[in-house]
């Protein structure tokens, strides 16, 4: 009873994140399909026709699933991070919002939940894409691939909550993004394969890298049940720590 | 008894901002809490519902203890937050709709409830504007129909009408009255006296996280600073007279560069000018800011 009690008011918080989105809806969403196509034209299409075929993959075939992921990433970590803060200190969201019976769970739960649901919509939206463009071929595959959006949207947005509990002004969003965001993106085999034997093992600490695994395989059609499984547990394990964590810095910052 | 806070302490970092504090407010109060800047005044508020933890003491509010109960307390509670902390991308309509879900109103009634409250603070014709586009007034009010919502026992109104022109405040002032007749409990926090004198039937002073004192605002100006204060310009010929004509109980002290002499009675007063030859600007009974200024000190602190 007080568990439902308490998920209604968490879907109150992904109501209320959801009411301000839907004001600007193109503006919101366009990135995150836009920039996945404008990767794919320039270098699937552009930079892919000087290389080779990678694992009997044409270049955008190899792309194009990787992208799913990037796009989940990008959104998610946004979203959480820049996003969140200007919820927090600029628009004093939550300092209204925690009079009501919503507590900081509450808004946690929200958030997180806001999360998945942006990185499943934003990777079912790229999965269309790909549709398009032939490099999904199974629509069957719609059903489930967003769904592993959503998925690393919650540990790479449970990083941009992290940062925002440790930032103490919004530029310094800029140095997580560089020097953790962007090493995760392009370190992630979604633009080639990690095959530096040293590189491979350093990134079996990004959750991002498990998810593009994922996703990769399920589009390529290529799921070694053994290997899906390990990524999937890697995934979800990252998930529970960095949740943890981001919970941790959200009560920080909203209790004093 | 709706809150009941003994020893109540709360530190940030070398900080005291709570001291040992010890209020109680009872069903159908309005408690006026006064104090200078960093008393402490929206610490104690926090700590109420749970977004400040305390870290010594004993607190209930109706009976339960906002660190682990603050659901319960907060069904109960509305609150008219310092900042208006309203979603400006939002209409006033959008804003109201949330908020009436995130006192889980049932669906049925919100619509009802919303209107009602709109039309009381005089905003219904404002239902679909943008909040960007509200003046501070209007923000204001609606910041009242948010924390009306839940038709809540006890409501909190921190510094409700700073930065608001006479009218409004006024507008104000009338619904918390009406909120006391209907038998609400109020706290409240104001920087302006007068505000406290007419809605509060009890106030309470802090200065550094504790209570100085507490009472009705007659009790408090009989008890600290009873009787008359005229006030005249500053120059040094004017307080040569000042202190060689005052009586030895009367009381003179310095503030925004004018002399202040405060005597017993009117008659006092208008005897020494008579006496002395000077004319005041102003003569006026003593009131709450005199209590307040005697109590917590005129000059700024290192928090402040």
């Amino acid at each position: 009873m007080l568990m439902i009690e308490s998920l209604l008011l968490s879907l109150q918080v992904v109501r209320r994140n959801w009411t301000v989105y839907k004001k600007d809806l193109i503006a919101n969403t366009s990135p995150s399909v836009a920039d996945p196509l404008f990767l794919l034209i320039s270098l699937g299409l552009g930079l892919g026709g000087y290389i080779q075929r990678i694992d009997g993959l044409s270049y955008t075939e190899f792309l194009g699933p990787g992208l799913i992921a990037t796009t989940a990433l990008f959104t998610s970590f946004f979203e959480s991070s820049y996003g969140f803060y200007i919820r927090l200190t600029f628009e004093n969201v939550f300092k209204a919002m925690l009079t009501t019976p919503i507590g900081i769970k509450e808004i946690f739960i929200g958030e997180m939940i806001w999360l998945f649901i942006k990185g499943t919509v934003m990777g079912l939206g790229v999965s269309l894409v790909l549709l398009c463009f032939k490099i999904l071929l199974s629509p069957i595959s719609l059903l489930w691939i967003p769904l592993l959006g959503g998925l690393i949207a919650l540990p790479c947005g449970a990083i941009g909550l992290i940062a925002s509990g440790y930032v103490r002004n919004i530029n310094q969003f800029q140095i997580v993004y560089s020097f953790l965001i962007a090493p995760i993106y392009f370190l992630s085999g979604v633009f080639f394969p990690i095959s530096n034997p040293i590189v491979a093992k350093i990134i079996l600490i990004s959750p991002f890298y498990h998810g593009v695994r994922l996703i990769q395989m399920s589009a390529w059609g290529r799921v070694n049940l053994q290997d899906f499984l390990f990524h999937m547990s890697a995934l979800i394990l990252f998930t529970l720590i960095l949740s943890v964590w981001s919970y941790k810095r959200v009560v920080a910052k909203l209790q004093s | 008894m709706i809150i009941e806070a003994s020893g109540v302490n709360k530190r940030f970092g070398d900080f005291n901002a709570l001291k040992d504090l010890n209020l109680k407010v009872q069903e159908g109060e309005c408690v006026g809490l006064l104090g200078p800047n960093g008393a402490g005044k929206s610490t104690f508020i926090g700590t109420l519902y749970g977004v400040v933890r305390r870290n010594a003491g004993e607190l209930k509010v109706f009976g339960f203890d906002p660190a682990t109960h603050s659901k319960e307390i907060k069904r109960k509670l509305g609150v008219v937050t310092q900042d208006n902390a309203l979603d400006e991308g939002l209409s006033v309509m959008e804003n109201m709709q949330l908020y009436a879900a995130f006192v889980e109103l049932p669906r049925s009634k919100q619509e009802a409830r919303i209107s009602e409250l709109l039309r009381y603070m005089q905003l219904d014709n404002k239902k679909h504007a943008p909040i960007r586009f509200l003046s501070g007034g209007m923000k204001r009010r609606l910041t009242f129909v948010r924390a009306l919502l839940s038709d809540p026992e006890l409501v909190i109104l921190d510094e409700p009408t700073t930065g608001l022109d006479p009218a409004v405040r006024h507008l104000l002032w009338e619904r918390v009255l009406d909120l006391r007749n209907k038998g609400k409990t109020i706290l409240l926090t104001t920087h302006y006296m007068h505000e406290a004198e007419i809605l509060c039937n009890r106030i309470v002073i802090l200065n550094n996280g504790s209570v100085v004192d507490e009472g009705s605002p007659q009790k408090l100006i009989q008890q600290h600073t009873p009787g008359f204060v005229a006030i005249f310009e500053e120059n040094s010929n004017t307080l040569e007279k000042i202190t060689s004509y005052k009586k030895s109980s009367w009381t003179t002290y310095n503030q925004s560069k004018q002399h202040c002499l405060r005597a017993p009675t009117l008659d006092d007063l208008l005897e020494f000018q008579k006496t002395s030859g000077l004319n005041a600007l102003q003569l006026r009974p003593a009131n709450l800011e005199d209590v307040f200024i005697k109590l917590t000190g005129e000059g700024l602190g290192a928090n402040d």
